[in-house]
């Protein structure tokens, strides 16, 4: 039995302790919006929150989660609002088959977690991990910058 | 902890069955008036297009699938636009197989591609839309007993007298109404959501997680299973160990199929630690020796020794390549690649009583119908389909082997199952874009005309390799599975030997005037399974052609985009295109970091140029920005044209810098993102969209920014460095 924090909640799993963490969260807990692109840590599809740091939850052994905090797509915003890099994500309409974007929206918002003033190239080289098959970069990166403005901005009404 | 997001088909259930909502059907001009499928129960009418409920919510059947090219927004933009709804207050739905869901510019078939989907409905999804208005003012008429004339609309709201009556205060007597066909539309002077930025009706639940995709489908009672296929194309199993891995901790079963071998499990993990540790010993197929090298010395052999068939032909070459005249000869070569859509195939089964459920992503609910059905021997209509967002498509979903596998995995074991593919499953077992050896002769005479065209293009034909999943679709079912199976063996074996697809040479002698012109095509086919990948034969035709149009500028001295214009005199389009993206290219030209190249190519009723300016350091191809000028028709939604240009050039990119697939021993060398490298963020260019204000009638967006990106590239390339580069992906030897 392995327990951890998943988005603000206690869980307890059986699921064995090789188990990547992507397939207990869609699986065991069935929060599907964190995908399965490459299984090798390669696309960044299925990005998460390990105690603030984005990880691959694809390789990412349940057994190495016990007693950490994980947060996925679905917990990245308080009920009903929205993360500001998902409130820029809509507004650039960044997203095309959108399978890649829960990922792009967490390494994003981990980013600006750890540097709330990134510069254009500090967003491309971090960005750079996440594979978008559709092309979505322009935008992705338009996004995350807005994203920064408009955090700041609130800041200095504030 | 249960999944936060609402099931969108069982919010549709709710609201077919018991939300007492107008459920309004349209049948689209030529489609069969059959009675909507019934089986097994309905839980939504799928000859529908529109529902209302009590609420005045909107719900909105997409006929096509959205694989992330905008189609749900655009359809629900064309039939908000007649309705007088505002797209965004859309819920969308994604049908299962109707005949109402039809393209009338896709042979009739409910499928998704050849960018066809605004070209196909531009005018049907806005006469259903204005039909559907104009019953709604009909019922309004009767029940507030005012002359239809006096009423105007609003945002799903019918507008009389100063008040305001939602759509659906009046559903009840629409339900009794017949739908009036042919009701007037909007004159484009009218139009309030056509031709505007809209945001992308999809964008809010693709960024909170909340879209399904088919791999999101979660069946009570499912099972896992992970498939292991011949490591040479064509090899079969001989045998396998079967109970040391039913040993393994959560596997239910291993059962052999028609592809080879599945472990069922109970989660996934569980079905991957078994399915590696399975041995089988496959047999020794003709391929099994089979390498690169070998594929390139056959296609070599046959450019330079076989004539092949003539495709195209017009005017007299014996006016052309005269002496005075100046002439060239290129070789060029493009390997096979994969599409790689980031959601991996997948689909969950059930099969019960002689009848099967599918759930899955798919470009085409009845591709899978019909290999399910043709998997289980039992009749299409004993198989339901419910199809999800696409995880991407680009042509790879048009294919639906994974779910006839997961088809016969199901029937095996007897229970639901969810197939899912791995990424080195899709790499290695793709329908993979045809390699191509293509050979173009050209020549100018002194006033810059192209007097002689001459194109050869030797690969494999897509469409025989294709016919034995499209073909159980459009067939009727009273055709025996007999002679079907014969039919379609033919098309497998017979056909892929003689007749050459339009597609293996589409564009390669395309958009110029060339009076005096012929195109050959050897046909050599060695049995990996070929597949349409975005924009189809242009991904490759379009780097020839536009290489050698260059190639021949710089041999006469010409300018390249002078060349160009000089020699699309007869295509008005395409001659305007290379126009408005020239002039832009003198202020580029102040601008550039690199060097400038320069290309265009017509695709799918479409017109693109593009410039390119790029960087070379070292070994390393720098594109620093990319100039994209668009004539497709009419723009239904200029943002989401701009959103398919900047991904197809990037898609168009990794083709064009990074990708190759390498055949040893018979099977593909790549496995997954480190050796099949995408472009990354770090890589993409700065790309400008210019698209011409048109009033023709719309035409593709989806695949057209591709074609033109790999000879702009290359072109940038030899105008930095002096190098020309024939071969994709583009390396410095």
């Amino acid at each position: 039995m392995i327990t951890f924090e998943l988005n603000g909640q206690t869980v307890m799993t059986e699921d064995p302790p090789d188990t990547p963490l992507l397939w207990v969260v869609r699986d065991t807990f069935k929060l599907k919006g964190s995908k399965f692109g490459c299984g090798a840590g390669l696309c960044g599809a299925c990005t998460m929150h390990m105690d603030g740091q984005s990880v691959r939850s694809c390789v990412v052994p349940v057994g190495n989660v016990a007693g950490k905090a994980v947060t996925t797509i679905e917990g990245l915003s308080d009920n009903g609002s929205l993360h500001p890099v998902q409130a820029a994500w809509i507004a650039n309409s960044v997203p095309q088959c959108g399978y890649c974007q829960s990922g792009q929206i967490m390494t994003a918002a981990a980013l600006l977690e750890r540097n709330p003033n990134p510069s254009p190239g500090e967003v491309e080289d971090t960005m750079a991990g996440n594979l978008c098959r559709c092309g979505c970069y322009p935008r992705i990166k338009a996004a995350v910058l807005a994203a920064v403005d408009a955090t700041n901005a609130v800041e200095e009404a504030s | 902890m249960t999944l936060q997001h609402v099931s969108r088909r069982s919010f549709l259930a709710g609201l077919g069955i018991t939300g007492g909502g107008l459920v309004v059907g349209l049948t689209l001009p030529g489609c069969s008036s059959e009675a909507p499928p019934s089986f097994p129960t309905a839980d939504f009418s799928p000859d529908a297009f529109l529902q209302i409920t009590p609420q005045n919510e909107f719900v909105f059947i997409c006929a096509r699938d959205e694989m992330g090219q905008g189609v749900s927004s655009g359809l629900a933009t064309l039939f908000g636009e007649e309705l007088d709804v505002d797209p965004a207050r859309f819920e969308v739905n994604f049908p299962g197989v109707h005949s109402a869901y039809g393209n009338p510019a896709f042979s009739g078939i409910q499928s998704t591609g050849g960018s066809a989907a605004m070209r196909g409905h531009y005018l049907p999804a806005r006469q259903a839309g204005a039909n559907v208005r104009s019953l709604i003012l009909e019922a309004a008429a009767r029940d507030l007993n005012v002359e239809k004339s006096k009423f105007s609309t609003v945002d799903g709201n019918v507008v009389v007298g100063g008040e305001r009556y939602p759509y659906a205060s009046f559903i009840a007597t629409a339900q009794t109404l017949p739908i009036p066909e042919q009701s007037p539309m909007k004159t484009p002077g009218e139009f309030r959501y056509i031709g505007q930025d809209v945001p992308r009706i999809d964008a809010a639940e693709k960024s909170t997680g909340e879209a399904v995709y088919g791999i999101d489908f979660d069946i009570p009672g499912m099972k896992y299973a992970l498939m292991k296929r011949s490591p040479v194309f064509g090899g079969s199993v001989q045998s396998f160990v079967k109970d040391e891995i039913e040993r393994m901790p959560g596997v239910i079963d291993v059962v052999q199929i028609s592809n080879g071998v599945a472990v069922v499990a109970e989660t996934f993990w569980q079905a991957k630690k078994a399915t590696d540790q399975l041995q089988i010993e496959w047999d020794t197929p003709a391929l099994a020796k089979f390498d690169t090298s070998d594929l390139r010395a056959d296609y070599q052999q046959a450019l330079d020794e076989e004539s092949g068939s003539t495709t195209d032909e017009e005017g007299d070459l014996t006016l052309a390549f005269r002496n005075v005249d100046t002439q060239i000869e290129v070789d060029f070569w493009t390997p096979y690649l994969a599409h790689a859509p980031l959601e991996p195939m997948n689909a969950v089964v059930k099969v019960e009583n002689g009848e099967a459920e599918v759930w899955t992503s798919i470009q085409g609910p009845p591709f899978a119908q019909a290999s399910v059905a043709r998997a289980l021997n039992i009749d299409k209509a004993k198989v339901r389909v419910n199809n999800a967002y696409l995880g991407g498509g680009f042509g790879r979903r048009l294919i639906a082997t994974h779910v006839a596998e997961a088809a016969e995995i199901a029937a095996a074991t007897g229970h639901i199952i969810k197939l899912i593919w791995t990424r080195e499953d899709d790499i290695q077992n793709g329908v993979f874009r045809p390699a191509s050896l293509m050979r173009m002769k050209a020549s100018v005479d002194n006033d810059g005309i192209i007097n002689g065209w001459t194109a050869k293009r030797v690969g494999g034909n897509i469409l025989p390799d294709r016919m034995v999943g499209a073909l159980p679709v459009v067939a009727p079912d009273f055709v025996p599975d007999g002679v079907l199976n014969s039919v379609v063996g033919l098309a497998d074996t017979t056909l892929s030997n003689w007749m050459v697809d339009g597609s293996s040479v589409e564009g390669l002698a395309g958009d110029y005037d060339f009076p005096n012109r012929v195109t050959e095509h050897v046909t050599v086919n060695h049995g990996l399974p070929l597949g349409y990948w975005r924009s189809v034969g242009h991904s490759y035709t379009a780097f020839a052609k536009e290489s050698a149009i260059n190639v021949l500028a710089e041999a006469a001295s010409i300018d390249p985009v002078e060349l160009r214009l000089k020699n699309t005199r007869s295509n008005a389009r395409q001659h305007n295109v290379i126009n408005v993206a020239a002039e832009r290219m003198k202020a580029m030209d102040a601008e550039k970091v690199g060097s400038l190249g320069f290309a265009s190519h017509g695709s799918f009723h479409s017109y693109v140029a593009q410039v390119a300016d790029v960087s070379v350091h070292g070994a390393d191809i720098v594109v620093n920005k990319v100039l994209c000028v668009v004539d497709c028709g009419r723009p239904i939604n200029p943002d989401v044209i701009r959103a398919q240009m900047e991904g197809a050039i990037m898609f168009g990119l990794t083709a064009a810098l990074h990708g190759d697939l390498d055949i040893a021993g018979g099977g593909i060398v790549q496995s997954n993102f480190h050796d099949y490298p995408l472009l990354r963020m770090n890589e993409h260019p700065e790309v400008e969209v210019i698209i011409i204000d048109s009033e023709e009638d719309p035409t593709g967006v989806g695949e057209v920014g591709l074609p033109p990106i790999a000879p702009a590239v290359a072109n940038a390339i030899f105008a930095e460095t002096g190098q020309r580069l024939t071969s994709l992906p583009l390396r410095f030897s």
